[in-house]
């Protein structure tokens, strides 16, 4: 690659390239009574992350903090197969959907005059609340009388499994509903992320005599690894938090056979009565969970300076 | 021009015609799957709707006898789950804007001095915000639903405003303190010298300039509180406090769910979402930077 | 037991004699009352008279709030364990409640509203409301038990006699009587019904309660009621007890396997049978009250003419066979700060006209804990104006019945919530494991389960 390309993405990614360097604060700093102001400013959230933010978690820390409950979360057989559950569902479903989303990003941001009615259409899953999205989908998969097996039925003559009575087909099913709901949504993401991307930078790579594959690797790539690699990040966090799907496509069934921690953690507590154990099982990601958060945070940061 | 260079030409036209034809085709295919993709569970929704309640099993792809019957049963509150229907939407909606104005103000208010005035040790709060941004709202949920009665807070809406904004005000600080940035110092000082103080420089200049963004967040505050589930459903137990969310899933676990209601319900519970989607997308757009949802 | 229960009942005299007064004198206390949502609108306005009735006769109140079942559940368990407790819980079944709240000391005992009655409460009532408290290490009442259900079967009619059956034919065994509805589906696809089945054999893994109940019965039916004894004892060693398990394990899955069960049944939720069953996807169905019926009184054919309850036919041996009940009414939380209010208004709650009032507004869903009322009340019995209740009274009251196993032991009740019956079903059905050995690996963990619960 040139120089002329070297220097424009020295000059910054898509999230520098906007940025003009401007003064960070006030002329002087702050002076009398501004100092009380800007306090002042900062305690409505200081209070918000103090009541509801440390105290919960300082609460869920004591609550989970019996090591027996470890040992009677470990005994439960359910527990294992929960914990693989949770690996495959964020391993599987955030990958490819991430994936998807930026080959798809790229489907998009070549302009056609459908496309764009495309787009449209293709956000409505993100816009639709996901507890009506997931119960339809629910339905949709019923074996017997769903839609997808009636579908299946019609165009093709085959009777369709029952795919929420196993644990594979049950499983694969909530990831499906999981990416689509939130494929739309990376997708976005990402298509911004490729619009960020200077043209300048395209040009100058043609000049050198890119062709569009070597544009693709030489400019689309380096410029997209980090806004893919945070993205990825932040939906696995979302991911191991994500109750919906589970609780009303499978709703962990059959014999909790697709439960995630997630929702693992609401049975245990309002379902069988075992709040302290139901916060047990949600601490228990805390190994997987620290790691991606401070990592997430750092990442975070650096992207975007200030915050 | 010769007659072979000009046969060469209209080949390599031809070809690359073909070609681009082709690609065409194979991204009109691909357009086509996303579309069904995306709308075949919506779709299914409509199909329960419409039909009436002894056809919605009998395995036909489109209602034999399409009825707008369930809409008029839930618009008029004509069954004894719905009973409280408008009441529990006017809920959703005191939630929906309760969340968006408090995450508004709180999230504007700490990125303007941490973002502008520098607030020694700022960067706490900034932090602070990070986290809460990063921890998954369902892993706090038992022990909030602990917390909210220990502040006697427990079925009262506002134990859910104060939940979700939590959950969305580190967002919304994420976003203006990039959105503040476009907007010159030069403005605040030039207020400084005129004497104002820094609430009149928040309210009169810093808020008015960034409106698109307080747009962009209020709308995601908005949908996110109209569409979360999980800490409606734990917060809110009796019919006169839960929002339409919980009524919903009420229909589950009842030995009798008629489900061409519950999907009507569910298509008119999901129309304010969609339509202040798509009304507000431009400015969404401005705001959609890094993760416009909290899982 | 009986011993406890003559001291409580000193123990109530004098707690009643001492709030009475104490009532009278403040009349206008308020009460915080929880009840669950009924499944017909028709039980909550049952309820609001009830407690409007008794407002006027004692002058105090009752803050009134109406919750539907999961919620009500959910509730409960957060405020019993914070101690931000309402008064009164007015409850069905809450078998995920009240035992291990019982056994942590977490639970008023209400021995004092219950004793008065105890000559006309039924056995099973008693049982179902009586609990064993670890720490005073003694069973003692927990639960006024004001009404009562059963599952009995339903199907329908019209669909058995389509096929050229006759319901009055049906065998009076058990596997025999299930057995005799798989022909009706064999006609009945033969005439062109090609999604239709047989049984809504619900050994779903998924719903709270009916994958459990179902095994319950199968148990029984076998053989093997004493799985758990009053004593809360388990008796998994027992070579009988495990026989009847993996009889009733083979026969569900094999009617599975053999095609006479939607294989939707295995992940049914709560409303998912009920829905299929109105949809008259499958003929019969076995469950918990007359509601499949009720939910459908408003079409006035299908109630009167093609829907039909029966009871339960004799064990596989030819004897009897007890119906399994479960109980609904109320309890105090430990620490609820209108205690004497709350238990007035249970005692006025069990009066024999009240309670008889109260169900019968609701339909009839729940069935009265005092067996003499629906002897002494024709309404209970009378076939003419409702072909359903009278079926299922003479099952859930006339017939010999028998208490849940929760009450016997909490354990049960984690039991039941793990699924540990449905699991055993897709370990044959899904992993081709044989019967026996899905009950080793259950029995195995059920005994697991069990050896937490040491009573002292």
């Amino acid at each position: 690659m040139s120089s002329t390309t070297q220097e424009a993405l020295s000059a910054g990614g898509p999230f520098s390239a906007t940025r003009i360097r401007r003064r960070k604060s006030w002329f002087s700093g702050l002076q009398g009574s501004e100092h009380g102001w800007a306090v002042a400013f900062a305690l409505p959230y200081a209070a918000v992350f103090l009541f509801f933010v440390v105290y919960p978690i300082g609460y869920g820390l004591w609550m989970g903090s019996d090591p027996a409950l470890y040992q009677e979360l470990f005994a439960d057989p359910r527990y294992l197969t929960t914990v693989v559950n949770t690996l495959l569902y964020v391993g599987i479903g955030v990958n490819v959907k991430m994936f998807l989303a930026f080959m798809l990003s790229g489907f998009f941001i070549r302009k056609r005059w459908w496309s764009k009615v495309v787009l449209v259409l293709f956000i409505l899953p993100w816009a639709t609340p996901a507890l009506p999205a997931f119960m339809s989908i629910h339905w949709f998969l019923n074996g017997q009388w769903g839609m997808l097996n009636n579908l299946l039925y019609t165009l093709f003559g085959i009777d369709g499994p029952v795919y929420l009575n196993d644990q594979w087909t049950g499983l694969a099913s909530n990831v499906c509903a999981y990416i689509w709901k939130t494929l739309p949504f990376w997708t976005l993401i990402l298509l911004a992320g490729r619009m960020a991307v200077p043209q300048e930078l395209y040009e100058a790579a043609a000049v050198d005599g890119a062709g569009g594959l070597r544009k693709f690797t030489h400019v689309t790539l380096p410029l997209m690894a980090n806004l893919y690699f945070v993205c990825t990040l932040l939906d696995m966090v979302f991911a191991l938090g994500d109750f919906n799907s589970t609780f009303f496509v499978s709703g962990g069934g059959p014999a909790m056979q697709t439960e995630v921690l997630a929702t693992l953690g609401i049975r245990y507590a309002f379902t069988i009565a075992l709040p302290r154990l139901g916060v047990a099982a949600v601490m228990s990601a805390l190994p997987l969970l620290i790691p991606l958060v401070i990592l997430l945070m750092r990442k975070l940061r650096m992207s975007e300076g200030q915050l | 021009m010769s007659a072979t260079t000009s046969n060469r030409r209209i080949h390599s036209k031809l070809f690359y015609r073909l070609q681009h034809y082709s690609v065409e085709l194979a991204c009109l295919a691909l357009g086509g799957v996303l579309v069904i993709w995306s709308l075949l569970p919506i779709y299914n929704m409509w199909m329960i709707a419409l039909n009436r309640h002894d056809d919605i099993f009998d395995g036909s792809l489109w209602p034999e006898q399409p009825t707008l019957q369930a809409f008029r049963v839930v618009i008029t509150e004509d069954f004894w789950y719905l009973a409280r229907f408008w009441h529990q939407f006017g809920n959703s909606f005191y939630v929906g804007v309760a969340v968006s104005f408090l995450t508004l103000f709180i999230g504007s208010l700490a990125s303007f001095t941490v973002g502008r005035m520098h607030l020694k040790n700022g960067w706490m709060l900034t932090n602070a915000a990070l986290m809460t941004y990063v921890i998954p709202a369902s892993f706090l949920a038992i022990p909030m639903y602990r917390i909210m009665q220990i502040y006697g807070l427990a079925n009262h809406l506002v134990s859910v405003v104060a939940a979700l904004t939590t959950f969305a005000t580190p967002y919304a600080i994420f976003i203006f303190s990039q959105y503040g940035k476009s907007i010159p110092m030069e403005l605040d000082e030039s207020a400084r010298i005129d004497g104002a103080n820094p609430w009149q420089i928040y309210f009169r200049i810093y808020l008015p300039l960034m409106a698109p963004a307080l747009v962009a967040v209020g709308t995601y505050a908005l949908l996110l509180a109209w569409n979360e589930y999980l800490y409606n459903f734990l917060l809110l137990s009796t019919p006169e406090s839960m929002t339409v969310a919980v009524a919903l899933a009420q229909f589950l676990n009842s030995d009798e769910s008629p489900w061409n209601y519950m999907m009507a319900t569910a298509i008119i519970y999901a129309i304010p979402p969609i339509a202040i989607y798509y009304g507000s997308r431009r400015y969404m757009a401005a705001g959609l930077t890094m993760g416009g949802v909290k899982g | 037991m009986k011993n406890v229960s003559r001291r409580a009942m000193v123990a109530g005299s004098i707690g009643v004699a001492l709030a009475r007064p104490y009532v009278a004198r403040a009349a206008g206390v308020t009460a915080t009352v929880w009840q669950v949502q009924g499944f017909v609108p028709e039980e909550d306005a049952a309820f609001r008279k009830t407690v409007d009735a008794y407002e006027k006769l004692s002058g105090n109140r009752i803050d009134l709030s109406i919750m539907p079942f999961q919620a009500l559940n959910q509730k409960a368990i957060a405020a019993i364990h914070s101690g931000e407790v309402p008064d009164l819980i007015f409850h069905d079944a809450p078998t995920t409640i009240l035992p291990q709240n019982a056994w942590d000391d977490r639970l008023e005992d209400v021995s004092d509203v219950v004793e008065p009655q105890r000559t006309k409460l039924s056995a099973t009532a008693l049982l179902n409301a009586s609990f064993y408290n670890s720490r005073t290490k003694q069973r003692a009442f927990y639960l006024v038990p004001i009404k009562q259900a059963c599952a009995p079967f339903h199907m329908w009619g019209d669909l058995v006699r389509k096929a050229g059956f006759d319901l009055k034919d049906a065998p009076k065994t058990w596997n025999a009587y299930w057995d005799f509805f798989k022909p009706v589906q064999t006609a009945l696809r033969k005439q062109g019904m090609r999604k239709l089945y047989a049984l809504g054999l619900q050994i779903t893994t998924v719903g709270p309660n009916d994958g459990n109940g179902l095994f319950a019965h199968f148990l029984i039916a076998n053989g093997g009621q004493g799985i758990v004894t009053q004593d809360g004892k388990l008796h998994t060693g027992d070579p009988a007890i495990r026989e009847a398990a993996i009889r009733s394990v083979e026969f569900m899955t094999k009617c599975y396997t053999d095609g006479f069960v939607p294989p939707e049944a295995l992940s049914w939720n709560d409303a998912d049978d009920n829905n299929a069953y109105h949809e008259k996807l499958f003929v019969m169905n076995f469950d918990g009250t007359l509601s499949p019926e009720l939910a459908m009184i408003k079409n006035h054919k299908a109630y009167y003419e093609d829907m039909v309850v029966m009871g339960l036919p004799n064990r596989n041996d030819g004897s009897p066979m007890p119906a399994q009940l479960g109980a609904g009414g109320g309890f105090i939380p430990k620490g609820a700060k209108n205690i004497a209010v709350a238990k007035e208004f249970m005692t006025y709650f069990m009066r024999p006209e009240v309670m008889n009032e109260n169900l019968k507004n609701g339909l009839g869903r729940w069935v009265p804990s005092i067996p003499s009322i629906v002897k002494e009340d024709p309404w209970w019995l009378d076939t003419a104006t409702d072909p359903h209740r009278s079926t299922y009274v003479h099952e859930a009251v006339l017939g010999p019945t028998v208490a849940q196993y929760n009450g016997f032991n909490p354990a049960w009740g984690k039991v039941a919530a793990e699924q540990v019956w449905g699991q055993a079903h897709a370990d044959v059905i899904k992993h081709g494991m044989t019967a026996s050995a899905a009950i080793d690996k259950a029995f195995g963990r059920v005994e697991e389960i069990f050896s937490k619960v040491v009573f002292g």
